[in-house]
């Protein structure tokens, strides 16, 4: 009996350690769709992206926006 | 592997010391911009960039581009009316961006030999090795299996990627119905699944 219990708990510990194992090893992915969105977590923005944008619009003149009436009469 | 679903094998345990070590880097901050037009960057340059770079292929030519279309964005910001969402309106002259980029013979010619570069400078330098395999090779065979597709259904795809633009949006920047654009979609996913199935 006491035999018995200790093989089943191996035998769990065999079946959750070979889940885990799994788990570990491979990626599943349920659609295209979810397969590409974390793909697109996985992109970083390049820190220089930021930097030189940072550097171009400081050169450019401010681009707040323009309320309707501002727009509609061209000033 | 259950039939339908996608898999992409990496070797964890050899690379990971600690998995929650791995930290995303912070959202990125443009300081020389009017808050509005900074928080837009701040919650779509990723998705920009993406697209760039899955267009293009080429991680220098898409860091270029996504350069070029927020300052274009910029350039046009005082004077967007807000009938589109801004998000919509910002791809839209992403796509027309790298839609002139591709069409000229020398841009697609450098992009055949770009494939083992293809987000190599895309990933932090504080990404842990693991996270840097597992990108880089999911990211290889995601590109690899997009450039075997038509134009119009790696459109598609990409778009659909986000997940803030629904299929009226993506109707609407793509030029066609959003029935049409459920149609394609499923005809894109089959190929792609297909196309990434034989990139293992």
């Amino acid at each position: 009996m006491k035999y018995e219990k200790k093989f089943i708990r191996k035998e769990q510990q065999q079946v959750s350690e070979s889940h885990q194992q799994q788990q570990s090893a491979g990626k599943e992915f349920g659609s295209v769709e979810e397969m590409l969105r974390y793909d697109v977590q996985q992109t970083q923005v390049p820190p220089d992206l930021t930097h030189r944008l940072n550097q171009s619009l400081s050169k450019e003149p401010s681009a707040v926006r323009r309320s309707w009436w501002q727009r509609l009469w061209g000033k | 592997m259950t039939p339908g679903r996608l898999s992409c094998l990496i070797d964890v345990e050899t690379f990971v010391d600690d998995p929650t070590q791995i930290e995303p880097a912070g959202p990125p901050v443009l300081e020389s911009a009017p808050d509005d037009f900074a928080e837009l960057y701040r919650n779509s340059s990723r998705e920009i960039f993406y697209l760039t770079l899955r267009l293009l292929g080429d991680p220098a030519k898409a860091e270029d581009a996504a350069h070029d279309v927020f300052l274009k964005a910029y350039k046009k910001w005082a004077d967007f009316d807000h009938h589109a969402s801004p998000r919509t309106w910002l791809y839209r002259i992403a796509i027309n961006h790298c839609s002139n980029l591709r069409q000229s013979w020398h841009n697609r010619h450098i992009m055949a030999d770009s494939t083992d570069t293809v987000l190599d400078n895309a990933v932090a330098s504080t990404d842990s090795p693991f996270r840097i395999l597992e990108t880089k090779e999911l990211g290889e065979r995601i590109q690899a299996a997009l450039d075997q597709l038509t134009d119009e259904y790696r459109l598609l795809l990409l778009l659909v990627a986000d997940q803030e633009l629904s299929y009226d949006e993506i109707a609407e920047l793509t030029g066609q119905s959003p029935d049409a654009v459920r149609g394609k979609l499923h005809r894109a996913r089959k190929a792609f699944t297909a196309f990434f199935k034989k990139t293992s």
